[in-house]
This record gives C-alpha cells, sequence and structure tokens, in this order.
C-alpha cells in the first residue's frame, strides 16, 4: 500500500465528544443562547479555536449540525452558542434544559485572520439574527483592546426585541474605545432611543475611516450583504479586507460529505470565513 | 407514577386498510409499539378504543370519500397535536381520487349506484385528507414499510420528526447495484417515486410501479418524453404515472393536455 | 519494479493458495453486467469484464454503514464493514479512483472508516480492454504505476505480473514455483504488442486539457439549462461514479430500548436536498446549478488543486445515465459541438 495509510490507531475526527449544557436563555422568539462545556475539564480547557470557527453539535437520537461559536477564545473553558431554531437539530436543542449532555467535536473551520487583523482599525457590520459568529470576534478585539485601533460597531435589527444581545450592546455604547451605533427598522415599543432605519443608515455616523488600515467584518442575511458591502466599498475598505461568514448545509465539517462545497472549495475547511474577493471571483458564493 | 408516554391514535378512512395492516405486521416489535405508547384508538388492533382523548400523534389512513369521513378526519385533527398521513390513499388521494372532475365523478357515481339514496354517509370525491385538514407528516407507501414506520415511530417518541429520503427510488437501486431497467427499454417508474422501499422490486428484477408515489422533485416531463422515444404507448404511461400518484398528477396531465392541443 | 510471468492456468491455483489468507472479491456476473462480489466459487471470477456497475469504492465505504451506536453513555464507533480482504479484477480506471478518493480522505482529518478499509484490501489489478464508452486514454488512467499491490496483464496465453508492493510481494512468496522470473523476447514482444493494439482500441475522446477553461466560459451557457430540464435527478451519475464521494448522515432510533444508529448514505450533489439548509433555504434550487457543481467537480475543480481532472474515464457515467448527461455529452456540449443524447433531443422538442 501507499507509504501515506499507516497507522490504524487514528483518532475518528467523527466522535462526538460529550458536552454538558451549562445555561440557556432564549434572547428573542426563536433564538437561545448555549453555553457548553465539554465533559472532559482537560480538553475543555484546552479547546482551542479563533473566533469565527464553528462545531458540530449531536443531540442524541435526533442528529448533528454545525454551528458557529460566539464565544471568544480568550475566555476559556466555556463555549457560547447563539441558535436560532430552523430545523430538527436546533428543535431538539431548543428543548433541552441546563445539564443536559450533548455530544461536540470541533473547531472546525478557517475563522477570522485575527493576526493580520492585529493594529488594524475593525468595523463589524451586524445585521438581523445571524450574529453569531461577529460576538466571537468582537469579545475578542475587547479582550484584547490594546491590540486593534480603532473598533466600530454597527448593528441593525428588526425590532427591538430582535437585537440579540441588546444589552450587551448599550453597554458597549459606554464605552469610551469603541464606537457602538444601533438602529431598527420599526420600533413597536415606542421606548427606542436609537437610529431607525437599515443598517446602510449609520454608515455616516462612522468617525474618519483609513481603508488601507481597515478590516470590516459583516454578518447577516444575505439580503443584508449587497447593500453592506456598496458602503463599505464607497469607503474604499479594499475587497480583501471585507469579511464575511457564509452558512452551507454539512454534515461532516471536515472537508468529506461534500455539502458544502462551491465551486472547487468547501466552506468547512476553507471558510466559513470569506473575503468580499472570494465572493467575487467565485461563481457560487453568494 | 405519572403516565407521560405519548397518546397515539391510528385510524382508517377510504382505503383497503392495508397500512394498518402493516403496523400489525410489525409482529415482534408490536409489543414495543404497545409498550413505549399509549395507543388509545387503533380500530384493527383493539377493541377498547376512546375516541375523544387528546392524542400527541394521530396516524391516519386512507383518503375521504365521505361527509362522514370527512367530519371524523376533522375531529381527529382538533384533539391531535401532530397527524400523519400514512399511505398513498391519505397523503395523495390514491388509486379513488383518480377521476378527478368533479363533473366526470357526479357522472360514475350515478352509472354505479343509479338513483339510490345514500343514507349511511353521503358521498365525495374522493380526495387526500391535507385537502382538509393540515398534514404534519407523509409517510408515503402502498402500503407503507415496517422499517420507514419504526423508525419514525421511534423518532416520533424521542420527540424528533420523521427523517424521510427525499430522493428517488434510482439511489437506493444503485445502492444495491441494480442494473438500470430504463436503460434496457423497461418501463421503471424509479426515477419519479419516493424511496424508502429499498428499491426492492428492482432488486428482484421487477421495474418500478411507483407505489412510493412521486419523489420530491419527480421530473415527469423527461421521464414520459424518454418512455415515448423508447416506443410507449402514452395512455400506458400515463396511467403507469397515475395508478400511485393520487391527485399529485393532476397538474401534469392539465400541462401535457396543454402541449398537444 | 518485478515483472513475473504467471502462466493462465496458474492463475485459480494461485488465486486457492492467497484464499486462505483472506476473502477474495472479484467481478462476477449479474444480468449481463458485472459487479464486485465476494468469491465463493472461482469459476465465477470473470477475467474479461467491462466495468462493474458500481466501481470499488463500495468496498472502502459501503452505500449504507453505521458509524456509531449510540445511547446515554455516548457513541461507540462501529467498524464492522471492516476486513481483510483481496480485490482482485480491478482495473486500471478504478485504481486511479481510489488514488483519487485517497486525496480526499487522508487530507486534513483522516476519514477512518475509508481508510481502515482501504488499509486492509490487497489491490490486485487487472487489465483490461475498452469498450466503446471507456475514454480513460483521455484521462490519463490506462496506465497505472503506483496504488496496486500485485497487477496483472491478460496476455491470452499468460500473465504478465507487477508487483508493486512488499505486501503483493508476500503474496507471490506463497505460491514462488508458479511464478517464472524469467520473459524471453518473445514474452516482451507480445506484451508491447498488446500495449500498441490496446492504445488504438479506444473510440472515446476526450480532451479535457481545455476543460477547466470551457467550464469557467461556458458557466452560463444554454445547455445547461437543458441539461437541467432533462435530468431526472436520480443521483445514478453520483453512485456509479468511482471519484464521488459525498454521503449524508442521519440518526436512525429504535424502539425497545436498542442504541441507536448513525448512519452514513452515499449522496449525491444532483439531488434536491443536497444544499438546502435548516429552514428550508436551497443554495441549489435549480437542476442545472447542481449538474454544474457535479462537472465543476470532476472537470475543473481537481485539475486546480491536482493537475488533473477527478474523472478516470471509466465511461459508467455514459453507461448508466437514462438521458445520456454524462461527461462525454457535456464535453461535447463544453466544446460546442452537436450532441446525440436524449437531453439534448428533449430540449429541441420543447421548443419547438
Amino acid at each position: 500500500m501507499n507509504a501515506e495509510h499507516k497507522s490504524l490507531e487514528r483518532k475518528n475526527p467523527f466522535t462526538p465528544e460529550p458536552a454538558r449544557i451549562v445555561r440557556t436563555y432564549p434572547l428573542t422568539d426563536d433564538v437561545k443562547f448555549f453555553q457548553v462545556r465539554l465533559v472532559d475539564m482537560d480538553k475543555a480547557l484546552l479547546f482551542k479555536y479563533r473566533p469565527g470557527q464553528f462545531a458540530m453539535i449531536s443531540v442524541l437520537g435526533t442528529g448533528e449540525a454545525p454551528f458557529c461559536i460566539s464565544s471568544t477564545p480568550s475566555r476559556p473553558g466555556l463555549l457560547e452558542f447563539c441558535i436560532r431554531k430552523a430545523g430538527t437539530v436546533t428543535g431538539a436543542l431548543f428543548k433541552l434544559k441546563e445539564n443536559s449532555l450533548i455530544g461536540l467535536r470541533g473547531p472546525y473551520g478557517n475563522g477570522f485572520p485575527v493576526d493580520d487583523m492585529k493594529n488594524k482599525d475593525i468595523i463589524i457590520v451586524l445585521g438581523g439574527l445571524v450574529v453569531a459568529p461577529l460576538r466571537s470576534v468582537l469579545l475578542y478585539c475587547l479582550d484584547n483592546r490594546d491590540q486593534f485601533g480603532k473598533v466600530s460597531v454597527l448593528y441593525g435589527a428588526k425590532r427591538p426585541a430582535e437585537m440579540i444581545f441588546r444589552e450587551e450592546y448599550f453597554s458597549l455604547k459606554e464605552r469610551g474605545d469603541l464606537e457602538c451605533h444601533l438602529t431598527v427598522d420599526q420600533d413597536d415599543t415606542g421606548t427606542w432611543k436609537e437610529n431607525i432605519g437599515v443598517v446602510t443608515t449609520l454608515f455616516p455616523r462612522l468617525k474618519k475611516v483609513d481603508p488601507d488600515a481597515t478590516y470590516s467584518l459583516v454578518c447577516g442575511p444575505p439580503v443584508m450583504y449587497k447593500f453592506v458591502i456598496k458602503e463599505l466599498l464607497k469607503l474604499n475598505i479594499p475587497k480583501n479586507q471585507i469579511l464575511m461568514t457564509l452558512e452551507r448545509r454539512m454534515k461532516c465539517g471536515v472537508g468529506k460529505c461534500g455539502h458544502c462545497a462551491i465551486d472547487y472549495i468547501y466552506t468547512c475547511l476553507d471558510g466559513p470565513v470569506f473575503t468580499y474577493w472570494d465572493v467575487l471571483h467565485m461563481r457560487e458564493l453568494i | 407514577m405519572p403516565d407521560n408516554k405519548l397518546k397515539i391514535g391510528i385510524y382508517e378512512l377510504t382505503g383497503c386498510a392495508g397500512d394498518a395492516l402493516l403496523i400489525i405486521d410489525c409482529e415482534e416489535e408490536l409489543v414495543n409499539i404497545f409498550k413505549a405508547a399509549n395507543i388509545e384508538a387503533f380500530l384493527m388492533a383493539k377493541s377498547d378504543n376512546n375516541d375523544e382523548v387528546e392524542l400527541d400523534v394521530a396516524l391516519v389512513e386512507g383518503s375521504v370519500s365521505t361527509e362522514k369521513e370527512l367530519e371524523e378526519l376533522r375531529k381527529i385533527r382538533k384533539r391531535s397535536k401532530a397527524l400523519i398521513a400514512i399511505g398513498i390513499c391519505a397523503g395523495l388521494g390514491g388509486m379513488q381520487s383518480y377521476f378527478l372532475d368533479d363533473k366526470d365523478w357526479a357522472k360514475n357515481l350515478k352509472a354505479v349506484y343509479g338513483g339510490v339514496e345514500m343514507i349511511h354517509a353521503k358521498a365525495l370525491p374522493s380526495k387526500p385528507i391535507g385537502d382538509f385538514v393540515k398534514v404534519d407528516y407523509f409517510l408515503p407507501g402502498c402500503p407503507i414499510g415496517k422499517e420507514q414506520f419504526l423508525s419514525t415511530f421511534a423518532r416520533l417518541l424521542a420527540g424528533n420528526p420523521p427523517e424521510l429520503f427525499r430522493f428517488p427510488v434510482c439511489v437506493e437501486c444503485k445502492w444495491h447495484e441494480n442494473d438500470c431497467l430504463l436503460n434496457k427499454n423497461i418501463l421503471c417508474l424509479g426515477p419519479l417515486t419516493a424511496a424508502g422501499c429499498g428499491s426492492v422490486c428492482v432488486n428482484h428484477n421487477l421495474p418500478c410501479v411507483g407505489c412510493w408515489g412521486p419523489s420530491e422533485e419527480a421530473n415527469r416531463t423527461a421521464e414520459y418524453k424518454l418512455l415515448l422515444e423508447k416506443g410507449y404507448d402514452p395512455a400506458l404511461i400515463k396511467n403507469k404515472m397515475a395508478n400511485f400518484s393520487g391527485t399529485s398528477i393532476t397538474q401534469f396531465f392539465a400541462r401535457l393536455k396543454g402541449e398537444t392541443k | 519494479m518485478r515483472i513475473l510471468k504467471l502462466k493462465k492456468a496458474d492463475l485459480y491455483r494461485f488465486l486457492e493458495v492467497i484464499y486462505k489468507e483472506a476473502d477474495i472479491w472479484a467481478p462476477q456476473k449479474k444480468g449481463d453486467k458485472f459487479v464486485f462480489d465476494r468469491v465463493d466459487d472461482f469459476s465465477k471470477i470473470e477475467l474479461q469484464t467491462t466495468r462493474t456497475i458500481i466501481p470499488p469504492k463500495k468496498i472502502m465505504v459501503p452505500p449504507m454503514f453505521n458509524m456509531f451506536d449510540f445511547n446515554e453513555a455516548g457513541y461507540k464507533e462501529d467498524f464492522s464493514h471492516i476486513s481483510k480482504k483481496i480485490l482482485f479484477g480491478i482495473h486500471p480506471c478504478d485504481i486511479h479512483g481510489l488514488l483519487t478518493l485517497d486525496k480526499l480522505f487522508i487530507q486534513e482529518y483522516p476519514d477512518p472508516y475509508y481508510m481502515g478499509a482501504r488499509e486492509k484490501t490487497l489491490i490486485l489489478g487487472l487489465s483490461c480492454w475498452p469498450d466503446e464508452h471507456c475514454f480513460c486514454k483521455s484521462t490519463r488512467t490506462n496506465i497505472i504505476e503506483e496504488g496496486y499491490d500485485l497487477f496483472f496483464t491478460d496476455l491470452d496465453e499468460f500473465f504478465l505480473v507487477w508487483i508493486g508492493s512488499s505486501q503483493g510481494d508476500d503474496l507471490v512468496k506463497l505460491a514462488p514455483d508458479k511464478f517464472d522470473e524469467n520473459l524471453s523476447d518473445k514474452d516482451i514482444q507480445a506484451y508491447i504488442r498488446w500495449q500498441n493494439d490496446k492504445e488504438k482500441a479506444f473510440k472515446t475522446e476526450i480532451d479535457f486539457v481545455t476543460m477547466p477553461d470551457l467550464m469557467e466560459l461556458k458557466y452560463k451557457a444554454p445547455f445547461w439549462q437543458e441539461a437541467g430540464d432533462a435530468c431526472l435527478a436520480c443521483g445514478s451519475c453520483s453512485m456509479v461514479c468511482p471519484t464521488c464521494n459525498c454521503y449524508n448522515v442521519a440518526d436512525k432510533t429504535f424502539l425497545g430500548g436498542k442504541p441507536g444508529k448513525r448512519i452514513r448514505t452515499w449522496d449525491s450533489c444532483t439531488l434536491p436536498e443536497y444544499s438546502e439548509v435548516a429552514g428550508g433555504e436551497n443554495f441549489r434550487e435549480d437542476k442545472s446549478d447542481r449538474l454544474k457543481l457535479w462537472y465543476t467537480h470532476k472537470l475543473q475543480a481537481y485539475v486546480s488543486k491536482y493537475g488533473k481532472p477527478s474523472c478516470v474515464g471509466c465511461g459508467r457515467c455514459i453507461a448508466t445515465c437514462p438521458v445520456g448527461i454524462n461527461v462525454k455529452t457535456i464535453a461535447r456540449a463544453l466544446e460546442g459541438e452537436e450532441v446525440d443524447a436524449f437531453w439534448k433531443k428533449m430540449s429541441r422538442e420543447v421548443t419547438k
């Protein structure tokens, strides 16, 4: 046989590690927060990951699905997920109570290039309910605040109730070391004091942008990308410094099952973080 | 100890009762079924049926073909959290819904029954249950499959929706390494038919007759034209396609009619 | 590399000896086609076969198998499909198919289900003769230089046997008297003649050099829609392709407290749910988009990564697709040539 096929004793990358739900509570009507810890404490502490990476979560008897990690590696031990109820696995996850056992494996994917982003200015643009991966990188920047330049956050939700981690963002506004602008499409509470309008209406509020020294990270529903990217290009931010995460069907997370293939790359290995340049030169990205 | 087992009812409307029979035919697993859930109603299997109790899951076989059945179906729906159509008749209407044109139906009814006044139940054109009430899931098959039923049942008990194959029989047929019958000019409906049967007919060198009903993306146009090219008679192809398609075939036939005009 | 001579009549005797080492799997008849199956009767081994219905990938990753048994205690891996096997009668294209799958299943995170079976399977290749669908000469997979333990070239009177690995050498040593180290000039001439004749026997040729560019340039060509309209989305092309690796995973539970199973099944990018994510959004709703992905992978993607197409020219898609969508007709359409296939005829009829 080929020299490549060596030892039989190898780790099975598909084996879910037992993990426990430490905390869970609803964030909106259909998004729930999960704090998870690997049962094996050593493995929990050694679980090294980059913001933007994802994990495969198994619910016993239901199945397995990929989820972006929304906690930051700068706070090791516990993993956090913001999960939107969408399919069978999430449906079962939502029914699980604290202290329930689940299976977890990972981390997978490329994640954000946090090393390249060091000393650069960061503009984070969030839209709607799909904000999990950017929470990870935002917390990472805050935990390592001195390693990054200016940090700005623009977050647009449909309604105040759909702004995930609303309180966290309000408290960010109190901090002096970053800009945070919030907006909702519609205020159905009558108590909203921030901007009303889509997320692009926040762009004029950004203080002077030095495009070449800026990384912009975008995450939201597909319709949002087009408009946000237009604004970022107007600011002259280079195409390969506009980063976004994409969602695809995945059954393995490790480049075997094929489902997340886009042209000739696999989202699970080469993504889920892509640059706008990737999007332009690959045919099927968005 | 409080009984938190799922409450399940199994009901039969117009059909051959083949699906209910299949459930009974699960033999050694039948004990497990009755152990794992409270079977509140199952006319074929027990006599103490409770037709008032609230159900977690109702399994309904057969199409609606009388006003009485319609009333019964609506009652079942009202007291069930989830309703599952089992078999082709419930899910698609079955062969009895083949003659869909209401005018033809009235004519046929008269031709068969003459002027007899129905006292027991007023007849309706036979239709799938989904035409009248919300159906949460559909287990296809004529009859449904044992393995599919048992695995669905186990998933329901764990609170999970059924996980059915969404592709055609051909995929399973290739898993069994059968040679394609269409390529031998045999009229096989595998490409149009939902998988789950394990391609059992083709495994025995018989063409697929489509008894699991149409697959999600059945490309009837392509298969029809392919069979025409192979020299098959249009009427024969249409009959074969219609057998287990119930009301789902009407649109296709209407389009064909439009094209040939 | 050592090359030995084996008398035709000695083949079964040799197989009988090595049969004691492991189960032998070889091409056998199924109807008028061939399948790889476990050998119980040597007389049923077919030496002059064209392609089997399904390639030998089924031995490494069966179409449907259990990855894990699970219960509250966790997930326990199930490797029961892995056992020591000798695969005899595998053609160069299919060996190339396995080499292609190796790359994918080894990269980054080795897949123990594939690799385990791969390592326990000895590959005894066998020469073949092209039929009208074979085009391995075009994919340059007609010749094999690695990936086998033994390779048998059938020269009518005798076999020339290439020893490709130490394990292959061990097999030969189990019956050393059957093999002859001395090849005569006549033997060598016979081989050269055979090879020249085979080169000329190919009836299907495809220019794969231009394919990556054509995939890019013709990505929006109207023929894709025509092929999509005719595609039965039956997945057969992927099931029979030696380099299709996609799979699905689903958890199965049972009544009566039996452990659940995590089942892995062959999948195809031509099937409707392939690119659908939770919530119902489908990135490739249109069949033509799915076909484009299939052909991007065969004709373009692998080329950009490994410098050759992931098509090995076995002709199975040509022999299998009921509507004639296959590497040959798609290549012809990409080249802008007339295509004689049902999918093309159907489109003419529709536009008429």
